[in-house]
């Protein structure tokens, strides 16, 4: 076989081809036309067609580059999704030769119905002891020859999808060996459409059979986008057991089947056991005479994502465009607003003179509202985070670009809480600028670190008052820390430290606003270029569509920058309230000055005021957490590492390390930002960086899109190696290639040892 | 305290779903890299030009010195009584351009010193015949001349730009 296994062939060919060439779900196919089933006319693309795709493409050295760059298991999930990202640019953006498209055009010419469905048939996936459904893509409704051959390059980069990446070792995927065919049917249009189990997958020893049915295509079943009406059958008999209605609104409460269709699919399940001597898991379409069968394959007990594990979590994080377009009406309109209003209302509420049982429930009621916050952060907000990854896919196959970030440009100047905060910095250095005793008086002061601190700020404040501009300087200065500055940082209340405000307008003002990141727009186009980019490569007839995906995106990327803020508020109305039992605590001597209050020492807080017997508080201080660097053996030190190039750019700069609140204030303009992960809460200093390196990796994580719309290079996506970089150490980061070069090409060691 | 969305996906290996991380000490990679490879690059510089020639080498238990024979009539010999400062590279470099992010390389800076027959000389010539059996008259020959490299520093290269340094024997 091998250089003379066919590219296409017909489905009924499949099977005696073998599954190595034709993958599970031609091969299934083909059995049930052998066997007489009705199943949609097609064709099969084999995976010798995608091996010289990817061969003459050239596409194995940037899968390899995808798999090896950094070791699997320490990237994110959102590196995974942007590596899967990039391998299916790639692919898009890779011309099908013509020995490959033409027989595949051809054979779609000979199909009898004008739209057709695309589906992947991966070696291996069906023979699976567990359902990898859903790994990999499945495209309906291709009417065009080009249509044709982007479903079949999607289907063919699906096999590096993010979820096959996530499944990598279970899969067995290997860029040398693994390989994918593709199966082009004629899409077949009833009024029902569903799939059947030849025995309940929960529990197989069972004599039980389900059947579910949704109206129209199978594929809104299969997607999770409509509600399936769902019947038990005794498998025996055939006799229904149980029926339950689907939740669709709209739609009629009668059963979407009668009792002799729900009949037709038991015979059917029943029938292809007996054939082929496994339970079949089924994808049907059409009642009596219609029925067709659209797929089949072994039952599997276990399913995708039933691990005990963070990647069944990861699968949540990717609704569908309709799961995401409900969730986007729940977080804009209902859970935004309410978190806004939570924070509002919190602020405004007088703690700090309550009788102390008072207090201790005012504690006890913020740590409640913050825990439930935060799990609807994780339940909903990072889900809906989603909405600018579809964006990214949606553009990528349509636009395919050079960049496969350029569709971030369509999400550039969103009203963001960050935003509209370093404008009002940015103002008031302009201000400061513009008044050169002020701001030297003021520099002066910042600089003394043994003077200045929040602490002594107060005291300090009377000279600056006295200064000419001083006292508006001032106000303004309070107008931010009580408008934008009213959020919780490592455990801090930052409107409590105008000190980090100040140090950062005054580092703003030295160095001239003009010259802040960001200041000036660094963007020759405009997100409408981008986005009309996007409808001119889609056509008319789908601009709504497109719209509707851009605005989903521009919401989803808005929102998720706001939530860490407003968040931050809540979590700053329960330290607010901690702090003040601590003070009390204090004042009694009951806890030693100067402890460390987080909002995990609220508790203890809480009960210590309800304890009439007075005793002593001791917290239990975690103090930040840390991560050791992979570098910790004698004379080992990293001299190179590479991570994700997330903002383009070429910097040889100082390094400082962000790691505490205090470090807000340390940072100077003109110097390499190093953190573990910008939070929007402190974003406010990412102007004032000549350059990022992030150990957090992701092309969409919040510094990524900060750096990148405000021009300065990053790298994310480090090791824990970069941790071990001392702060004045000079780096230099290579936002083009993703590279972070630590100190000069020096040779000290080797001229040291001269003669 | 920030939101820890950062979930770690448990594996075979530390905290992923994919190929197991070792992550085996720099040191120990750069040992295995010695260890599996026969040959690498001598560079050498004088007159104001750089050289490189392939040796057979071998390496201490400790990697703070290599081993390597030329004859004296080449231009390496030449170029190393002008100046003893070299580097030596090692690699696994394959036949497939496909394969690039598997490859691994060392660079090994130092000082190399000829070695005058001694007891240090038979310690050392049977240190690389033991690994190069086939150069053991040529080791011996009146007109061959060995040396030792005192390392400096090693750099390792991996996955095509990831760095790292090992200092053996820090000074």
């Amino acid at each position: 076989m091998g250089a003379n296994t066919p590219l296409v062939l017909p489905l009924a060919e499949a099977a005696p081809l073998g599954e190595r060439w034709v993958g599970g779900k031609a091969a299934r196919l083909s059995e049930l036309l052998a066997a007489g089933y009705r199943v949609p006319d097609g064709f099969c693309v084999t995976t010798r067609a995608y091996q010289q795709f990817v061969e003459d493409g050239g596409l194995k050295n940037g899968i390899d580059m995808e798999m090896e760059r950094k070791a699997m298991s320490s990237m994110r999930w959102e590196e995974i999704w942007d590596a899967a990202l990039r391998i299916r640019t790639d692919f898009l953006r890779t011309p099908v030769p013509s020995d490959i498209s033409e027989p595949i055009i051809a054979a779609f010419r000979s199909l009898a119905a004008p739209s057709c469905a695309v589906r992947s048939s991966a070696v291996g996936e069906d023979s699976a002891a567990r359902s990898y459904a859903g790994l990999h893509e499945s495209i309906v409704g291709v009417t065009s020859e080009n249509a044709l051959l982007d479903a079949v390059r999607v289907v063919w980069a699906s096999l590096w999808s993010d979820a096959a990446l996530l499944y990598r070792r279970e899969l067995g995927l290997d860029t040398g060996t693994s390989a994918m065919a593709v199966v082009v049917q004629e899409l077949v249009a009833m009024d029902r459409s569903g799939v059947g189990f030849g025995r309940d997958p929960r529990e197989p020893t069972e004599d039980r059979q389900v059947v579910e049915a949704v109206p129209g295509l199978c594929q809104d079943l299969v997607d999770g986008a409509v509600d399936p009406d769902r019947w038990l059958i005794r498998r025996s008999t055939g006799a229904i057991i149980d029926w339950h209605p689907g939740i669709r609104t709209g739609q009629s409460e009668d059963p979407l089947l009668d009792d002799g269709d729900v009949g037709l699919i038991h015979r059917t399940l029943n029938t292809i056991e007996a054939t082929f001597g496994w339970p079949p898991d089924i994808e049907w379409t059409g009642r009596g005479t219609d029925f067709t069968l659209l797929q089949a394959r072994p039952v599997t007990t276990g399913a995708l994502g039933e691990e005990d594990d963070q990647r069944r979590w990861y699968l949540s994080l990717r609704p569908g465009k309709s799961k995401l377009e409900a969730l986007c009406k729940r977080v804009a309109e209902d859970l935004i607003p309410e978190l806004e209003a939570e924070g509002d209302r919190l602020a405004e509420e007088s703690i700090e003179d309550l009788a102390d049982a008072a207090l201790a429930d005012a504690i006890d009621t913020r740590a409640v509202i913050h825990a439930r916050w935060k799990q609807i952060y994780w339940d909903e907000f990072i889900p809906f985070a989603h909405g600018v990854r579809q964006l990214g896919t949606y553009y990528n196959d349509v636009v395919k670009p050079d960049d496969p970030y350029e569709f971030v440009a369509i999400l550039r100047h969103q009203p963001m809480l960050a935003a509209d905060r370093n404008s009002a910095l940015c103002q008031l250095a302009v201000y400061l600028e513009s008044r050169p005793a002020l701001l030297a008086q003021l520099r002066r002061l910042a600089a003394d670190r043994s003077t200045f601190s929040s602490e002594t700020w107060w005291s300090l404040r009377k000279s600056v008052a006295a200064a000419d501009g001083g006292s508006r300087f001032l106000e303004r200065l309070d107008q931010i820390c009580r408008q934008h500055m009213d959020v919780a940082y490592h455990g801090e209340q930052l409107d409590q430290r105008p000190d980090l405000v100040l140090h950062t307008v005054v580092e703003m003002a030295s160095i001239g606003v003009a010259a802040v990141a960001g200041s000036a727009s660094a963007h020759a186009t405009t997100p409408y270029e981008y986005e009309r980019r996007l409808l001119a490569a889609v056509g008319p007839e789908r601009h709504d569509e497109a719209r509707s995906v851009i605005a989903i995106a521009r919401l989803s990327w808005r929102l998720r920058d706001d939530d860490n803020v407003l968040l931050g508020r809540i979590e700053k109305q329960l330290l607010r309230a901690a702090k003040a039992a601590a003070e009390r605590l204090e004042r009694s001597q009951r806890l030693e000055a100067g402890a460390r209050i987080t909002t995990e020492s609220a508790a203890l807080l809480s009960a210590a005021l309800r304890d009439g017997m007075g005793g002593r508080v001791i917290l239990q201080d975690r103090g930040e957490p840390t991560r050791e660097s992979s570098f910790t053996a004698a004379g080992e030190t990293p001299r190179q590492i590479v991570g994700q190039p997330a903002a383009p750019g070429l910097v040889t700069a100082r390094a400082r390390g962000v790691r505490t609140t205090d470090d807000l204030k340390r940072f100077p303009a003109g110097e390499v930002l190093i953190c573990d992960a910008i939070q929007p809460t402190m974003s406010h200093i990412v102007p004032l960086a000549a350059a990022i390196i992030e150990r957090r990796g992701g092309m969409l994580i919040h510094g990524a899109i900060i750096a990148r719309e405000l021009g300065i290079p990053c790298v994310n996506g480090v090791s824990d190696a970069v941790l071990s970089i001392a702060d004045d150490e000079i780096v230099t980061v290579d936002g083009y290639l993703g590279i972070v070069t630590i100190g000069p090409p020096e040779f000290d060691i080797e001229t040291a040892a001269s003669p | 305290m920030p939101i820890d969305d950062e979930p770690q996906f448990p594996g075979e290996g530390p905290a992923g779903p994919g190929t197991p991380d070792a992550s085996p000490r720099l040191a120990d990679k750069i040992r295995r890299l010695l260890t599996e490879q026969l040959y690498g690059i001598l560079c050498t510089q004088g007159q104001g030009q750089p050289y490189g020639s392939m040796v057979a080498f071998a390496f201490s238990a400790d990697l703070s010195f290599a081993v390597f024979a030329t004859p004296i009539a080449t231009r390496k010999y030449r170029l190393l009584s002008e100046c003893h400062h070299v580097a030596l590279v090692v690699d696994n470099r394959p036949q497939h351009a496909d394969d690039m992010m598997k490859v691994e390389a060392v660079t090994a800076t130092g000082r190399a010193t000829e070695v005058a027959p001694s007891a240090e000389f038979n310690e050392y010539s049977r240190l690389l015949v033991g690994r190069h059996p086939q150069l053991e008259s040529f080791v011996r020959a009146s007109s061959c001349a060995l040396f030792r490299i005192d390392v400096f520093r090693f750099f390792h290269v991996m996955r095509f730009q990831e760095v790292g340094q090992w200092v053996p024997i820090p000074r």
